[in-house]
């Protein structure tokens, strides 16, 4: 489940039983921070935490400022600066070195898009989606918060906002959804200046699983942890079946030519075939060929058996394109040394995840620059 | 004579404090007089108010709040910080460099310090006041640890080039603290651009409250200094003790004020000196001291031939200023600054720092020149 899911489950709760809680944003880091902008947490009335804005150091003060900030029933933005060695109340001696701005929120339930109300818009959505929080890094002036949600079909959600403001924040997310990426504005308008972080949130990852061996069961329990959408189809009932696919995943028996039935492809459905049937593979394989939005086709097994099915895709006259060969990862995975069930699952995540995210999968050690890019974190000067 | 009808010229001594300061301040004796350490509503409001102060006081010296440690005043500060890094680091060496017109917080400190093993360099300075860079950077041996030079001279104004002198003691690894508390509030003072690794200042110079001051410690050179004081983690322990909660917000809000003023008052100030210095240099046998230098624009120290000094104070009964540093002024000693400078005892008596603030007017102006003519011309009579 992801993290997302996790803080709106929590919150349905609380509502429910209409205890007071606060949402806690990291909206910006400048230097390093084990939690980037966007990470989030939730915070009852009692002190319990949903979720986490750090690797724990800041979680005990942020827990009192949260409090505060429900107590004042006002948002309220804290600056961690975690460069200070000496600084016991944080604690932060992972020589993180940055700064990171927290803006906590007290949840008003009988808000309609109250922020949490907004997250689960966010989390609902089945395209990406941009969601909008505003601030003042000045803290001299309201905190305006979590106000908009804009999906790709340029659906609106949010609080009433300046027009000037509701403007310019449309237009930059639509920005931050074609570009698929977030971004920091400095919006200046009559005098005042809005700080704003448009997050780029993208729909789950839905793996598809073709084959239902022992071998899925413990890719799909690690996919359900990455918070991934997962689907298992096999032609066997006696192994795609609820009982040995346990949690949120969707099992479907089908016959191999009629695998993508029910399965809706988008542009990040990724395909594993593993059910060691050749024929099988073989089979959803020529389905996915040249009508699939997916971004990833992994196939289990050696490259001779990669090599066969090309052949015999050839010998059809099936040719298989350009496009289709950059997707197909066969052999499937990273070259990780991995042996068992488990370590091949992980090997194949991994590299599911550096294809989603258009990264070399190579060592962090190898990289001479900072781990994330610091350009991404500056602000962008908009004057309306 | 009440002391409304007094002329107050004194403002390097001490300021009143602005309305709207106190105004800020009430609340934090009464409704919200929480501990600012307590873990609960009140000591939440108190804390927050202390963090928005410590913001204030950052920003107007352009610092980091995390490197802004509130004191009880500029003594205390220039005592924790001298203590506190010269013992820190004494394996580098015991060697201080400092100069000859030091306010009496930093050279009682030097002295404690001698008795404990360190070593000082006194500088000379010159008829204006000035330090020579070449004998400066002679000064600095292989053993020296730190360089402790103030940014305003308090009884002249003078104001001494801290950003070169620190790029010559760090040319030699030396770090430097820097008294700056005449500078702050009266120039526009940036810690990031002077570089200096150590800083104290207070804010009873700048129309917030007495009893209230500020340690500043470079984090982005890694400062840190031993502890001297024992009771708590308040303030990181660098300064244990309950913290004056209405008394930082009063220093917060009257370095708000300051910034907001700054530029308004030097124009005002650099009015009422020019007015101030034309009308006292007409006067037989008097001297401007530092007249053409680079000096505070409220600060104008002036020096009399031929008149007995012990006596003038005393006749400029409707003028509130000071002969010397106020803080030695119980004693009739001449100032050690203008005796650093090469002024005779006798004519170092028969001096008068006047220092304008926020309420001073031309015609206070016109005024004091008028008092000061006569007392002069009368001490000269009774001479004869």
């Amino acid at each position: 489940m992801r993290e997302l899911d996790v803080i709106i489950e929590r919150y349905q709760e609380l509502k429910s039983q209409s205890v007071r809680c606060i949402l806690a944003t990291v909206v910006h880091v400048e230097g390093s921070s084990y939690r980037r902008a966007g990470a989030r947490m939730l915070v009852d009335e009692y002190g319990n935490i949903t979720g986490a804005i750090s690797g724990g150091c800041l979680e005990g003060d942020a827990l009192r400022k949260a409090l505060f900030a429900l107590d004042r029933q006002e948002n309220k933005l804290v600056t961690y600066d975690t460069s200070d060695e000496d600084d016991a109340v944080i604690g932060a001696q992972l020589g993180c070195n940055g700064i990171i701005q927290v803006l906590f929120e007290p949840i008003a339930y009988e808000e309609v898009y109250n922020p949490c109300e907004l997250l689960k818009v966010v989390a609902e959505q089945e395209v990406p989606t941009a969601i909008s929080v505003v601030f003042d890094l000045d803290k001299t002036r309201q905190q305006l918060g979590t106000s908009m949600v804009v999906d790709e079909n340029q659906t609106v959600f949010g609080k009433k906002l300046h027009d000037d403001l509701h403007k310019a924040l449309l237009v930059k997310s639509r920005e931050v959804i074609h570009e698929s990426a977030s971004c920091f504005v400095e919006l200046s308008t009559e005098g005042k200046t809005h700080f704003v972080f448009i997050q780029i949130h993208q729909p789950s990852v839905k793996l598809v699983l073709v084959g239902a061996g022992n071998d899925a069961q413990i890719l799909a329990q690690q996919a359900e942890l990455l918070g991934w959408k997962v689907t298992v189809t096999d032609g066997r009932p006696t192994h795609a079946n609820k009982e040995r696919f346990v949690g949120s995943c969707q099992v479907i028996v089908t016959k191999p030519e009629e695998t993508l039935m029910n399965i809706n492809i988008d542009n990040r459905t990724c395909f594993v075939l593993m059910s060691h049937n050749y024929n099988y593979d073989l089979s959803v394989l020529k389905l996915l060929l040249g009508n699939s939005e997916s971004p990833y086709i992994g196939i289990l097994g050696p490259l001779n058996k990669y090599d066969r099915m090309l052949n015999e895709l050839a010998d059809e006259g099936i040719e298989v394109s350009k496009e289709d060969l950059a997707k197909i990862h066969a052999p499937v995975g990273l070259e990780i040394g991995a042996e068992t069930p488990a370590e091949i699952g992980l090997s194949i995540l991994a590299e599911i995840q550096s294809v989603l995210t258009n990264k070399g999968a190579r060592p962090l050690k190898q990289k001479t620059e900072p781990i994330h890019d610091t350009k991404e974190n500056q602000f962008q000067k908009i004057s309306i | 004579m009440s002391l409304k009808e007094k002329i107050y010229l004194d403002y390097n001594a001490t300021t009143p404090a602005d309305p709207k300061v106190v105004q800020a301040m009430l609340p934090y004796f009464t409704e919200n007089f929480g501990n600012a350490s307590s873990d609960h509503s009140f000591g939440w409001y108190a804390d927050d108010a202390v963090e928005t102060a410590r913001g204030q006081v950052a920003k107007l010296v352009n610092c980091r709040p995390v490197e802004i440690t509130f004191t009880s005043g500029a003594t205390e500060a220039a005592n924790l910080v001298l203590f506190g890094f010269c013992k820190k680091n004494r394996g580098k060496g015991n060697h201080i460099v400092s100069c000859k017109t030091e306010h009496k917080a930093v050279l009682d400190t030097l002295e404690a310090l001698e008795s404990d093993g360190f070593e000082v360099t006194y500088l000379d300075i010159d008829g204006q006041g000035n330090i020579d860079l070449n004998e400066f950077e002679d000064a600095i041996r292989p053993s020296t640890l730190l360089v402790c030079l103030m940014l305003a001279n308090n009884e002249t104004g003078l104001i001494h080039p801290i950003k070169k002198l620190t790029e010559i003691a760090h040319s030699k690894n030396v770090p430097v603290m820097s008294d700056i508390t005449q500078a702050v509030g009266k120039i526009p003072v940036d810690l990031q651009h002077l570089g200096i690794e150590l800083a104290v200042f207070s804010s009873h110079k700048l129309y917030g409250p007495k009893g209230v001051g500020a340690l500043y410690l470079n984090k982005r050179n890694h400062i840190s200094i031993d502890k001297h004081l024992f009771g708590g983690n308040h303030e990181k322990g660098v300064r244990p003790g309950t913290l004056n909660v209405p008394g930082i917000v009063g220093f917060g809000e009257a370095c708000k004020i300051a910034q907001q003023s700054l530029e308004e008052n030097h124009k005002k100030f650099k009015v009422l000196q020019n007015h101030l210095e034309q009308g006292l240099s007409t006067m037989e046998g008097a001297t401007i001291n530092c007249r053409n230098q680079n000096r505070l624009s409220n600060t104008t120290n002036v020096s009399f031939k031929g008149v007995d000094g012990t006596k003038l104070l005393r006749h400029l009964n409707k003028l509130a200023l000071s002969r010397g540093s106020a803080c030695t002024a119980n004693q009739v000693n001449p100032s050690h600054v203008l005796k650093a400078m090469g002024i005779t005892d006798e004519v170092a008596l028969a001096s008068l720092r006047i220092s304008t603030g926020r309420h001073t007017t031309l015609e206070d102006i016109d005024k004091t020149v008028t008092e000061i003519e006569k007392a002069v011309d009368q001490l000269k009579t009774s001479i004869v």
